[in-house]
Formats: C-alpha cells, structure tokens, sequence
C-alpha cells in the first residue's frame, strides 16, 4: 500500500480516486479523509442487551451502521419443540427478561386459543394486573436507561427504585423475580396473596410520586429535550412499512393498541386512554412510554378494585392439573395428573396467530399443533425485531450521539429479538 | 434526622478545619517571613494554598460527590470501606476510608500500556492535563494581606501584572494532556473523545476571555487583588469587589457590596458556563461520554487515569476559587467588613482576621463547589454540536454583547451604579424566565402524550444558563 501516497497523475490510486483534483491544481486538493469503522458492541455501555452495531463514522456522523444479532440466540423455537406445552413457559420468561409475565400470558392466550378454551374471569383479572405491572418495570428501566445513557444518573434511580418496589411485588405473586413462569393453560397457577392488592397500591402510590420526579428531571430539560426532540425521527408510513408496533408506533401518531383494537382478556371493561404521539421522534417515545406507565397504573387499581372472586383456573383435568387431595385421594386424580405431567395437555391438531400488546408492540405468536402433547412449532413475532431493523434506516447521515438515545427510545429487547 | 445532624455536623467541621488551615497558613507564613528571607510567606502559600487546600478539596470531593449524588438519588453512597481498629471497626466513617481505598486501588492495578500506543506521549497526557490545573490557583488570593509577626503577608502566591490572563493562558494548556491522550491511545474511541474535548475546550476559550472583559473594565484592572479590592478604611476609598454600590452610615457598615455578579450577571453566567465546559465534567462531558464512546482515557489504568480523575476535581475548586474571587466578592464579608476591621482586636492581631476572611472565602468555595456538584448531577449530557452551538452562537454574542453595554454603563457612571442597576434587571429578567417555564411546564404535562410538541415556546435562547443562575442565585 505503501505506493499508494506517491503522487501519480496517471496512476491507480485507490484513495484519492473520485476526489482527483483537476489537472494543475495539485493545491487545491482536498485533504484525504477516511471513515473510520467502530464497534459498538458486542459488550458497550449503550447496547443493554448484546448487540453488536458496526458503525461507520465519517467524524461524528453515521455514514453506515449494521446492526449484528445473534449473541443472546438460545434456539427458543427449537427448544420449545421438545417439551410440553406448558414446559414451553419458562422459555418465554427469557425472551422480554424485563417483562416477563407478558410473554407467560401471551403464550398462554395463543395456546387457549388454539384449544378454544375460555379462562375464568378471576384469572383474567389477574393477568392484566400482571401484564400491566411487568409493562411498568419495562417501560420505567427504558426510561431510566435512557436518562442514563445520556449522563443523567438520577432519574435511573428513581426509575429504578420504584422498579425494585415492582418486583418486590411481582415476586410476591409469583415467586420469582424476573423470570416468573407465572400462569397455566385455563388459568393461573396460584392466586394473589392475601394483603397483596393494599401493598401494591401503597407501591403504585410510591412509583407515582417517582414518576413526577423523573418527569420533572428530565420532559422539560432543555438538555434531554434537545437531544431527543427530532432526533431519531420515522414517519408513520416507514413505520408501518417496517412493521412497527407498539410505544414506537403510536409515538409516529398511529393510535394502534391491541388493548383496544382487539381487546383481550377484561381490558375493555377498564377506563384508560392510548398514548399517541406525534413525531415519531426519541422524544415522543419517551412521553408515551412516560403516559403508557400512568395509564398502567390507573389499570392496576381499576383491576384491584374490581376484581371478582372465584375460581383462577379451568377445572378441566385435561388441562388444568387437578387438585392436590384429588391426586393423592382417588385414582382419576392420580392418572389425570400423571397423563398431563408425561404427556402433556393434548391440543388439538392445527395452527393459530394470537397477538397481545406487550411492553414494547405486538408480541405475536404462530403456534402449530400436531395434536401430540408438545408443540410442532412455535414462532414469535417480536415486537423488537422490526423495530431494530428500521434503526439503519432512522440513524444513517445522523450523528454518533443520536444513536444513543435513538437506540434506548426504541428499546430493543435482545433476549426477544435473538429468541 | 440521623442524616440531618451529620450533615449539620459535617459543615460545621468543614468550616472549622477550614479556619483552622488558614490560621495554620497566616501563622506559618508569618513565621516564614520572620526567620527566612523577605518573600518566604510566597512559598509556604504554595505549600498551604495548591498543595493542603486545593489538593485536599479536590480529594475529599471524590467522597463527597459520591455522597451527594447519593443524597439527591435516594441511596446511602460509599459506606463499604472499614478500618479494622477498635472503636471504629463496625463504623462506615462517613465513607472517608474509601478515599484510602481508592488510592490503594489505583497505585497498585497494572499499568497497562498499549502495544500500540506512543508510549512518549501517553505518558506525557496525564501529566499534562494534571499540571496545568494544578498551576492555576496561584494567581487567586485566598485570604487578605495582614500583619503577622511583625510581618506583612499576602495569602496568594504570586500577583504577576498580567493577573488574569494567566489564568486563561494556562487553563488552555490542559487541553493538550487530553488531546494527546486521545491521540497517543491510538484507539478509535479514545481519538474521537480527545477530538471532541480539543474542539470544546478551544471553542470555550474564546467565550471565556470574552465573559470577563465587562469585569475588566469596571474595576479597570487585569490583576486578581485589584478585582477583589481593599476596604476602605481610615477614610480611604475602598477599590474593588470591597466596596459598597449603596450603604447605610454608621459605624456597622451594610448595603449592597459591588459583587461581580450583581454587576455582571450574564458575565458571570458566561464565565461560569464556560470554566464547567472546561472542567469536562457533565452537562459538558461529551470528551468521557461514557455510554457513547468511553472517554479519551479508556486506555489508561491505574493511576494513570486517577491523574485524570483528580484533575477534574482540581478544577472543580479551582473553578469555585476563580468564580469566588472575581464575582463573589472574594474573602470580603458581604457587609460589616469595615467594621470588623476596625475592631482593636482584629487590629492587634492579624492572624485572627486573616482567618476569619481566609474562612469567608473557602465557606464560598465550598458552596461554589457544592453548585457544581448540584449541576452535575442534575443535567444530561448536551450532544457534540449541540455544545458548540451553545458556545459560539449563544455564550459569544451574549459575552459581545455585555463587553458594549458593559463599557458605555460604565463610561456613562463611573460610579458602577448604573451597571448594577442593570445587573440587578438581567438577574430578574432570568429568574422571571425560569420561573415562568415552570407554570408552563405544568399545563404542559396536563395534556401529556397528545399534545407531545405543544410547550416547545417559552424554551428561550438562554434556557440553560437561566437554569444555572436559578440554582446558583439561592
């Protein structure tokens, strides 16, 4: 390469090609410049989850960016394959780690589906509170990370704290943190705990008051405003066409929320509104995730207040495993339980699409059922997929630093989007 | 209320150990002048003033940053670190032993050189960025000239004519310790972050110098202890930051001092702006911009990189210590400093009021600081362009701007009153501005997602600096 600075007019020269000065004017040439090729990932601070974005820079500006995928694959699809229905559940928790119940549940509706079953009303109460709580944790560590990732330490606490509180909740109903496993084919697995609904009331009541402080640090910060408003900008079309959903979508002004076009579950008995933004910028995202988080909590309460009692799950025993002093007490207890938990729950033969609003769009599932104990496939449609492959599209000619709070806004999930 | 009295605890042995180190100061200065050559207080005021003061500040800031970035974020901060004696064995210390874990930690981790790096000027970059800031408190006094011994000491280390301009020559100095250690890393993150501190320490410069000239010329001189004046005592008339824009008679002196920022206000905000986009701490931390692109050190270790470290918050009190002397009346009490003066006792003993004033002035450092910390932790990171728009088309038309109405105010009224006037004006006008964004803010967020664009007016030119003087002015 080493001939390549040589000056020769009549000469191959790969780097100055395109850019030759016209003949005689040797002065006037202008200064060779090259991009400059960064990694962003797979292990930086502003890629939460393992994604490796190969930047091309051209000083501050993106020339190129190429999202690369892959680090968190764990063949969900085919694992899933291998096990029972309901062994499929712990499979979801990992796909949107910070909202975990979300995927159980709608895993759970797609599988409901499939078989044609209606779930007791108790135990649909109880899935919306779970959904909307996890929706809570998911939408408050976007907003805190991002807040974060652009130097502003504190409202990640805030968010953060009141996330704590959240799982501490959530831990409460399901027993486990994060990946939760919560809820059964025809219901759920246990009811809420008593003295629950008062605990998470006081802890909504906490997270409001950590929601106007993070609003007050951060929606009319000249700083946070500027670096977010009109930066990272898609129109409503391209949005569309690159198959957005959810937060991101309705943030372009498209009102599309499976909650009320396809309601599921009881969400059209409870009174909330959609947030819909305008510009399709980082910075209506984060006002509807801000909104979403609001309208979430006035679910729960509703939800609480109005729960009814009753039975949590179906009381098939081709489904539901029967109770306890049933299984150790009379012998059809003893084989419905040994039939579900060896062969699983037969659904019957065939394939549906069933769709719910998750924390960041429409996490779609395509089930097919050979009519054996263990499903013959199961795809996800994660709402992150489409949404990370549009970040090319949003962030090339833009700068380095819009990358940043672009990335954060549209919450790519990796767990969800490398399954 | 735990929390409460440790803090109240903690200011008031603050401003003890600070009255104690300056009566540790005047005394060896004293003793100094005495037995030594004529001149010898200069040197023991490099011992006191850069070395146990401004290092030992910037030292304990690392402590105190963390805890009050803790306080403000709903957390304990630092309170692992023990010291296995008797007695304190199960106590946290208030995280102090940390600073001692600290340092530990950073002279023993390897100290990594790249095999690609310059190894010359890597190991020239800390040095580079240290030294520089470490210099600039020599110009600043930090206490008044009295009679110790028989003595007459000064309490600042060297006065050259051209004052303040050294201040700007040398702060401009630290920008090549960054530059070459972005550059001599040979790693792409580290040369887009020395890129970036280069591009807005030098642009920063310009709005600097500028914010200052207004100041310059009111009080018509380039030195730091003219800036900061002298009271009028024995009918002489007071010069400087010491004397009074309007006071009462009597023998108790009170009114309204000739403080830089009454009479500077969109200088001192300039300046202020300016000196924090120098300090490269956040709102203006795009050259460490650590979720983007790690930093122009994220190859240095060790204590290659606490030299990094220390010398941000070296600036950080040299900062406090320039903000001090040049717009907050220096080590002048803001009223009753005649009178105290002219106390027999005060007069009999040098050493005492030198304390008591040296007190006064690091009593403001420390809340200058404390602003600082206050503004570090409270603002997002501006984006690279971003900041150079707010230097070259916000701070420099402003700093232009106040150089002209700053010099006819002052042609017209020699008295400076006029320009306090004014001064008092711009203050109102920027607490109006930051007030008013409030009550907008809250109609604003009442039709919250739908209307995502509607509070955008009100957002002026001067947005943040109104923010910054808010803080600042209570």
């Amino acid at each position: 390469m080493a001939d390549s600075h040589t000056f020769d007019a009549k000469g191959h020269n790969p780097d100055t090609d395109g850019s030759l000065p016209p003949e005689g004017s040797e002065l006037e040439a202008h200064l060779q410049s090259k991009h400059m090729v960064i990694n962003m990932g797979p292990s930086h601070p502003a890629t939460h989850g393992t994604v490796r974005l190969k930047v091309e820079l051209d000083g501050e500006t993106i020339v190129k960016i190429d999202p690369e995928i892959g680090f968190l694959h764990r063949g969900f699809q085919k694992s899933c394959e291998n096990v029972t229905w309901t062994q499929c559940l712990p499979y979801t928790d990992r796909l949107n780690y910070l909202s975990a119940m979300m995927n159980n549940f709608g895993f759970l509706n797609a599988v409901e589906k499939l078989i044609g079953l209606e779930i007791p009303e108790r135990a649909q109460y109880i899935r919306v509170i779970g959904s909307e709580l996890h929706r809570l944790t998911d939408h408050l560590t976007c907003v805190g990370a991002t807040g974060l990732e652009m130097g502003g330490f504190a409202p990640f606490l805030y968010g953060m704290e009141a996330r704590e509180l959240l799982q501490d909740r959530v831990t409460e109903l399901t027993g486990a943190r994060l990946t939760t496993s919560f809820g059964r084919v025809g219901g759920i697995n246990r009811d809420l705990p008593e003295g629950w609904a008062d605990k998470v009331h006081k802890t909504l009541t906490r997270t409001e008051e950590l929601l106007v402080e993070m609003d007050g640090l951060l929606t009319r910060n000249r700083i946070f405003v500027d670096r977010t408003k009109n930066t990272g900008v898609i129109s409503a079309e391209d949005a569309i066409d690159y198959g957005w959903t959810g937060p991101a979508l309705r943030a372009c002004g498209i009102d599309h929320d499976l909650r009320k076009a396809h309601p599921y579950w009881v969400y059209e008995r409870f009174n909330f509104s959609v947030a819909v933004g305008e510009h399709g910028d980082n910075y209506d995202r984060y006002l509807v995730r801000m909104e979403e988080m609001r309208q979430s909590i006035s679910i729960i309460r509703q939800a609480l207040e109005t729960i009814p009692a009753g039975p949590i799950i179906v009381d098939d025993w081709r489904i539901a495993l029967p109770p306890k002093p049933e299984v150790y007490g009379t012998i059809e207890g003893v084989m419905a339980h040994f039939k579900l938990v060896m062969e699983g729950i037969q659904v019957p033969p065939g394939e549906c699409y069933d769709a719910t609003e998750a924390s960041n769009g429409e996490l779609g599932w395509y089930l097919v059922s050979d009519g054996r104990g263990r499903p013959y496939k199961v795809h996800v449609r994660a709402p992150g997929f489409p949404v990370l492959a549009a970040v090319p599209h949003i962030i090339e000619g833009k700068m380095l630093a819009d990358l940043i709070p672009t990335f954060d806004t549209i919450n790519m999930i990796g767990g969800e989007v490398e399954q | 209320m735990k929390r409460v009295l440790t803090v109240l605890f903690a200011m008031g042995f603050i401003v003890a150990t600070l009255a104690g180190v300056s009566a540790a100061a005047y005394a060896v200065a004293g003793l100094a002048e005495k037995h030594l050559f004529p001149g010898a207080s200069r040197l023991s005021n490099i011992l006191f003033l850069m070395l146990v003061f401004v290092m030992i500040i910037a030292t304990l800031l690392t402590i105190a940053e963390r805890k009050w970035s803790a306080l403000m974020q709903d957390r304990v901060g630092p309170n692992r670190a023990r010291i296995n004696l008797p007695g304190i064995r199960n106590r946290s210390l208030a995280g102090l032993p940390h600073i001692l874990t600290d340092v530990l930690k950073m002279l023993t981790k390897e100290d990594f050189i790249p095999g690609t790096a310059n190894r010359f000027l890597f190991k020239l970059g800390p040095i580079l960025a240290f030294a520089p800031v470490f210099a600039l408190f020599a110009v600043v006094p930090a206490g008044p000239s009295v009679t110790v011994f028989g003595h007459h000491v000064d309490m600042v280390v060297a006065t050259p004519d051209f004052g303040v301009l050294y201040l700007l020559a040398i702060a401009s100095l630290a920008v090549y310790g960054t530059a070459l250690a972005g550059w001599s890393s040979n790693n792409k993150f580290a040369l887009l972050g020395g890129v970036r501190a280069s591009s807005q320490m030098i642009s920063y410069e310009v709005a600097l110098g500028l914010s200052l000239v207004g100041l310059f010329m009111a009080f018509s001189s380039l030195q730091l202890p003219p800036l900061v004046g002298e009271l009028g005592l024995d009918g002489a008339q007071a010069t400087g930051q010491a004397q009074y824009l309007w006071r009462t008679d009597g023998a108790f002196d009170f009114g309204l001092p000739a403080w830089g920022f009454i009479l500077q206000p969109i200088g001192f905000i300039g300046f202020f702006v300016a000196s924090f986009a120098e300090t490269k701490r956040a709102p203006f931390d795009v050259p460490e911009g650590e979720s983007e692109i790690i930093g122009y050190f994220v190859e240095y270790s060790g204590m290659k990189f606490g030299m990094f470290m220390i010398s941000e918050f070296v600036e950080v009190v040299v900062l406090a210590g320039v903000t001090t002397a040049l717009f907050f009346g220096g080590h002048h009490l803001p009223f009753g400093g005649e009178w105290l003066a002219s106390q027999p006792l005060m007069q009999e003993h040098g050493w005492l009021y030198g304390t008591l004033l040296a007190t006064v002035f690091w009593v403001k450092v420390v809340f200058l600081i404390w602003v600082q910390l206050v503004i570090r932790w409270t603002f997002p990171r501006f984006r690279y362009d971003q900041i150079q728009s707010l230097g070259w088309k916000i701070l420099l038309p402003l700093g232009l701007a106040n150089v002209f109405v700053t010099g006819a105010l002052v042609l017209w009224d020699p008295s400076l009153r006029a320009l306090a006037v004014v001064g008092m004006l711009e203050i109102g006008v920027l607490v109006v501005l930051t007030m008013t964004k409030k009550e907008e803010a809250a109609e604003g967020g009442a039709h919250g997602a739908h209307g995502a664009h509607g509070h955008d007016h009100g957002h002026d030119a001067h947005g943040l600096p109104a923010h910054a003087s808010a803080t600042s002015s209570h």
